[in-house]
């Protein structure tokens, strides 16, 4: 029994990680429908400048601020060289154009820092602790932590500054935004920001766990767009829910049936979502054209 | 004031305004009326910039703005409450009149006491609103989202407002809470572009009437001389 339970936490807690990465799916996809398919690489760059900044000797809290804002400028350049002119043009531009920019970055990765994995330095201690005969390490414990930290101060922004209501209302209706003087091409802007920062604080919290590399978000990124599928893509915090829920069915699946199967929840579920509502993947309009 | 000269405007291929002009003195009430698909919405749509024009010109207080997209001619003082209302459905009441101020009010903080003045007024212009102040605008009815979707474009503090018919699909005793809300508006000096199916009711608030046809300007006067015009009473005041 306290197997089972051990292996749905700490399955959970990764899970953590795909709902945030999933969450930033679901802020550009808000605003403007599109969504980076190069989300993978931006997660991975992310934690690659955040493991040179550390390499350079800086403290641990500089290195998480500095990660950021990569994912941040990161997010924004995205916007800019792939989406917004696809977007102006009402295209499905963005797709094909973010793909290629993720495997552009691939390359940069590969070229600049190499194929091998590295290990991350935290200063979090990953000896488990343990509650109720469950052991967690305090770096699970902090990726939970960081995760609803990042996804709550989004949230209370979105909330709580006008310039929140005005993403709010983009997404609700960007055409009556448009008339209350809100600039849809600047609050797209935003949201790609705000994606490229979650997306970077997802690969910082992961970073020690599952060291860094080019390949190290390439399954993470399939399953974080599994949960956003499943939990739609609009917006809610369906995707904490379903992240969890994957998470530990992973974790399950890897130790009961076979650690190759540990991927398999997370296709079977995408695949069902397809099959079952193939609207909430890109709504009804592009489906056709795509 | 508002001045549109020849504007052309369609959709995709089609070209539905033909050379529209037509102007809105300071603290007058223009009607502009017509039959259904005359282009009085697409009209609305190109003075605010939801539309861009293919020719012609607005001038906004004699400032050229076809050219500049609605967020920006929202910005100079143009507030459209377009037709169908276009409230944010799952943001409150309040939420979507705090974002019709939304260019004069900083975007982060403190913003809440700048707007509480202007909120106060148009809770006092509409009670319901106050009531429902926290209420998701998507749950209101119809009438309620009309009045919200004034409000919202009265929290601008407004040059012009464009008020694309607000009565429509609404219940008799609601049309004529609007149109009470309409004189409001004139006695409180607002200058307004009203385009409205009510014909005899646009007549009896409007200052100047422009009667629309096919995507032109097909007659104009004021209400007195356009209630003479034979081809105008058979046609939307019969
Ligand atoms: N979004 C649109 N796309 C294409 N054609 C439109 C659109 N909206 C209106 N039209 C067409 O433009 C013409 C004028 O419509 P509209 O401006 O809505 O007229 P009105 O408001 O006077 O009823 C109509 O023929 C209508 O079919
Ligand atoms: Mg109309």
């Amino acid at each position: 029994m306290s197997v089972i339970v051990q292996l749905v936490v700490s399955g959970a807690l990764m899970g953590m990680v795909y709902a945030l990465i999933a969450y930033g799916f679901q802020l550009t996809y808000s605003t403007s429908k599109s969504i980076n398919f190069g989300q993978g690489e931006l997660v991975m760059l992310s934690a690659f400048v955040s493991l040179s900044l550390i390499n350079t000797g800086l403290p641990y809290w500089l290195v998480v601020p500095g990660g950021l804002l990569f994912g941040v400028l990161l997010g924004l350049f995205v916007e800019r060289a792939a989406v917004r002119l696809a977007l102006e043009q009402k295209g499905e531009g963005w797709i094909l154009l973010t793909v290629i920019f993720g495997l552009l970055g691939f390359s940069a990765a590969e070229n600049i820092w190499g194929r091998d994995d590295r290990p991350f330095p935290t200063p979090v201690p990953s000896d488990p602790m343990h509650f109720f005969g469950i052991g967690i390490t305090p770096l699970e414990i902090s990726v939970a932590i960081g995760v609803l930290a990042v996804m709550g101060m989004v949230e209370l922004f979105k909330r709580k500054t006008l310039l929140g209501k005005a993403f709010e209302a983009v997404s609700a209706d960007r055409d009556a935004a448009g008339l209350m003087g809100v600039s849809a091409t600047r609050i797209i802007m935003l949201s790609y920001g705000l994606s490229g920062l979650v997306a970077a604080m997802a690969g910082i919290l992961v970073a020690p766990i599952t060291t860094v590399g080019p390949t190290m978000a390439s399954a993470l990124i399939l399953k974080a767009f599994s949960v956003a599928v499943v939990a739609g893509l609009d917006s809610g915090f369906g995707v904490v829910v379903v992240g969890l829920f994957l998470g530990a069915l992973e974790s399950l699946a890897s130790f009961y049936i076979g650690s190759g199967w540990r991927e398999a929840p997370g296709l079977i579920l995408l695949i069902m979502a397809l099959a079952l509502r193939p609207n909430g993947v890109f709504g009804k309009a592009s489906i056709r054209k795509v | 004031m508002l001045v549109v000269e020849n504007l052309h405007a369609g959709y995709d291929a089609s070209e539905v305004l033909d050379g529209v002009s037509l102007r809105v003195k300071q603290g007058s009430v223009v009607a502009l009326i017509g039959a259904n698909g005359a282009g009085k919405t697409t009209a609305m749509r190109a003075i605010s910039g939801m539309l861009k024009p293919t020719q012609g010109r607005v001038l906004l207080d004699g400032q050229p703005v076809q050219e500049l997209g609605s967020a920006r001619i929202a910005k100079l003082g143009l507030a459209h409450a377009p037709e169908g209302r276009k409230v944010f459905g799952p943001l409150s009441v309040e939420d979507n009149l705090l974002l019709g101020a939304y260019s004069r009010l900083p975007a982060f903080f403190g913003f809440r006491g700048k707007a509480a003045a202007d909120l106060a007024r148009i809770y006092e212009l509409f009670p319901r609103l106050r009531e429902r102040s926290q209420q998701a605008a998507g749950t209101l009815s119809g009438g309620e989202q009309q009045m919200l979707a004034i409000g919202r474009a009265l929290m601008a503090n407004p040059k012009v407002m464009l008020l694309d018919e607000p009565s429509m699909g609404l219940a008799p005793v609601i049309v004529q809470e609007v149109f009470r809300i309409i004189k409001r508006l004139k006695q409180a000096g607002i200058t307004l572009l009203l385009v409205e199916q009510f014909a005899r009711s646009a007549l009896e608030v409007a200052d100047y009437v422009y009667v629309m046809e096919h995507g032109k300007i097909a007659v104009e006067g004021v209400p007195d001389e356009i209630r003479k015009n034979q081809r105008v009473l058979e046609a939307y005041l019969g």
